[in-house]
């Protein structure tokens, strides 16, 4: 991506990082002189610390708390590591073909492809379409915008409660709409029976989770577009249907990618509304709810790092190809 | 032609707002009903009463005295974590954006490199570790993990905000002889002030929504937050609907109210954060 390129140009940055040391301190040299200069060294060498200082806390978190571990998930997912069964020992590529031997790991696969193929596609259709509704200014436009981040703001886990009481067999509300118009008998088993149904339903949670941020992207692209296009093309007979799908979904790619790219992080990683909503069931259980199971319940920490080297190999590799086929950089 | 454009205008906007507020409507209603009223599915309580509440709130007792301790250890986990990185984020950020020195780059790609990585990646790690310093079931364990986790976002989000700050003020005061500490805390601060403001919000609402990792890193209830025993209390058939859609009520009351007050500030920090 082309995050790096923020960096702050070498010219911009210089002449604002010379005076500390130079200007203050040789206004007081003069007068220092005759005690010796002293001070003025020390302050003029505490302003080139300075920076080092700044950045150190964070120096010590990125290395302590996410390269040491990141490294150890890479290096440890080839070692035999189980508390049951010690010691810790190299077991080549062991964990892997455990895992791939394991019927429970192969079935969260699938469910997670589920997960990622229904987030993805309802997430980013929803964040179009409730970008287009909140395209244009209108009275209300900004209380729309808030209610729509709501479900953005609140934890996984407390939706999955908020949507069991939708989903619940006897008393929940999407049953209840459903009988009452004789599409289902009453109190028929929503989660947990049906393998893809449970997927659905369980997804249709986390969309709602990650919509709101989809749409906001997906906004923000379309805010880019200027105006005289689209008076342009309906000068020249282009009907609203038209103007959206020639110009107005072309245009918003950069923001589409974005969001399919966040809502694919996100499915990929799917654990607090299967785990709420479906509890340790297996039915539907998601990669990364395997991981949690395997190296927290069996206490194979060995086959947890495998897996979760193999979660964040196969997010990469997806997110890298989504950016490719479908960011495009748009100037207008 | 023009009638049938505003009526799929509303329309739309109708779909946002039942997309969005029927289930957190629903959670509401059922929080407010006693339980055979809850079993007769009515879309409105009939006779709302704030029994559930005054329970989990006033009641003693097993469940409510760990709803009111997890209350309590959640506000602490998030507000801790969140001052502690948007401190610390500011210093950095503020350090990349305007000041040379050795391993800039190297560390500003270390820190984007991070972003890039599932949050999970690092999960049983992190666990080991702090099982190692004896951190499992402290407030410190899960604020330093918290803090390694947002740190990266709010560095970044508060960098671009100072790069895109004019240089001009910061350079003549410190021409005029004032130190880099002082530009940061009477000119850049101030004017930083929204890119703080959404960093903060975004973290804390960040911290308040975890789940996998506080599940991980506290087993006893003296450090659990809300998230962890609200989703064990779901398991439990002994806990009534009624009672439990009382207490997620409580869990998203907070971030709720400070996504309706602060959503502009919000707005601009998520499309900060995520637009490269």
């Amino acid at each position: 991506m082309v995050k790096g390129s923020s960096l702050p140009d070498e010219k911009l940055a210089a002449p604002a990082a010379v005076p500390p040391a130079g200007r203050p301190a040789a206004g007081r040299r003069l007068s220092r002189r005759q005690q010796g200069g002293r001070p003025a060294e020390r302050r003029a060498l505490a302003a080139r610390g300075l920076p080092y200082l700044l950045v150190a806390p964070l120096t010590l978190f990125i290395i302590g708390l996410a390269l040491i571990p990141a490294a150890f998930t890479i290096i440890e997912s080839f070692y035999r590591a189980n508390p049951l069964d010690p010691p810790t020992r190299f077991d080549g590529i062991g964990n892997f073909r455990r895992l791939f031997a394991n019927n429970a790991v192969i079935t969260s696969f699938g469910n997670t492809a589920g997960y990622v193929i229904v987030g993805v596609v309802l997430s980013t259709v929803l964040g179009i379409f409730f970008a287009v509704v909140l395209r244009n200014p209108f009275r209300g436009r900004g209380i729309l915008i808030a209610v729509l981040i709501l479900p953005w703001a609140l934890p996984g886990v407390v939706e999955g409660i908020l949507w069991t009481g939708i989903f619940d067999p006897s008393s929940g509300l999407l049953n209840g709409v459903l009988s009452s118009l004789h599409l289902t008998s009453h109190g028929s088993v929503l989660l947990g029976d049906n393998r893809w149904l449970t997927i659905v339903l369980i997804e249709l949670v986390q969309v709602w989770q990650i919509t709101p941020l989809s749409t906001l992207l997906v906004l923000a692209a379309m805010q880019l577009m200027p105006h005289e296009l689209f008076q342009a093309a309906a000068i020249d007979g282009c009907g609203p249907w038209q103007s959206f799908w020639r110009i107005t979904l072309p245009l918003a790619r950069p923001g589409i990618a974005v969001a399919i790219v966040q809502a694919l992080i996100a499915t990929l990683n799917v654990f607090d509304q299967p785990y709420v909503l479906n509890g340790a069931a297996t039915t539907g259980a998601s990669i990364t709810e395997q991981t949690y199971f395997i190296s927290f319940q069996n206490l194979d920490f060995g086959g947890g790092y495998a897996l979760s080297l193999l979660i964040t190999m196969i997010t990469l590799i997806i997110s890298l190809i989504v950016v490719r086929g479908v960011y495009r950089r748009i100037d207008y | 032609m023009k009638q049938r454009g505003r009526i799929a205008h509303w329309a739309g906007c109708a779909a946002v707002l039942i997309w969005s507020l029927v289930p957190i409507y629903w959670s509401l209603k059922t929080s407010v009903e006693t339980e055979a009223a809850a079993r007769a599915q009515n879309y409105v309580p009939l006779h709302p009463t704030m029994g559930n509440y005054a329970t989990l709130l006033t009641r003693s007792g097993d469940l409510p005295g760990q709803i009111r301790r997890a209350t309590l250890n959640i506000v602490i986990e998030c507000g801790a974590a969140t001052i502690v990185t948007v401190v610390l984020a500011t210093l950095a950020g503020y350090a990349f954006a305007r000041m040379q020195f050795r391993g800039r780059q190297t560390l500003f790609y270390a820190v984007l490199a991070t972003m890039a990585f599932p949050a999970y990646t690092t999960l049983i790690p992190l666990y080991k570790i702090m099982s190692d310093f004896s951190l499992v079931n402290t407030y410190t364990g899960i604020v330093l993990v918290y803090v390694s986790g947002f740190l990266p976002l709010a560095t970044w989000v508060l960098h671009n905000y100072f790069v895109s700050m004019p240089i001009g003020l910061e350079e003549a005061a410190l021409i005029d002889g004032a130190t880099r500490l002082q530009v940061l805390r009477r000119i850049v601060l101030p004017l930083a002030r929204p890119a703080i403001i959404s960093t903060a919000l975004i973290t804390f609402l960040f911290a308040w929504a975890q789940f996998l990792f506080p599940l991980v890193l506290s087993t006893d209830s003296s450090t659990q937050p809300l998230t962890v025993v609200i989703a064990a209390l779901q398991g439990r058939h002994v806990v009534p609907s009624t009672l439990l859609n009382a207490a997620g009520v409580l869990a998203i009351a907070v971030p709720a109210l400070l996504a309706l007050a602060f959503n502009r500030y919000i707005v601009n920090g998520l499309l900060a954060g995520s637009n490269k």
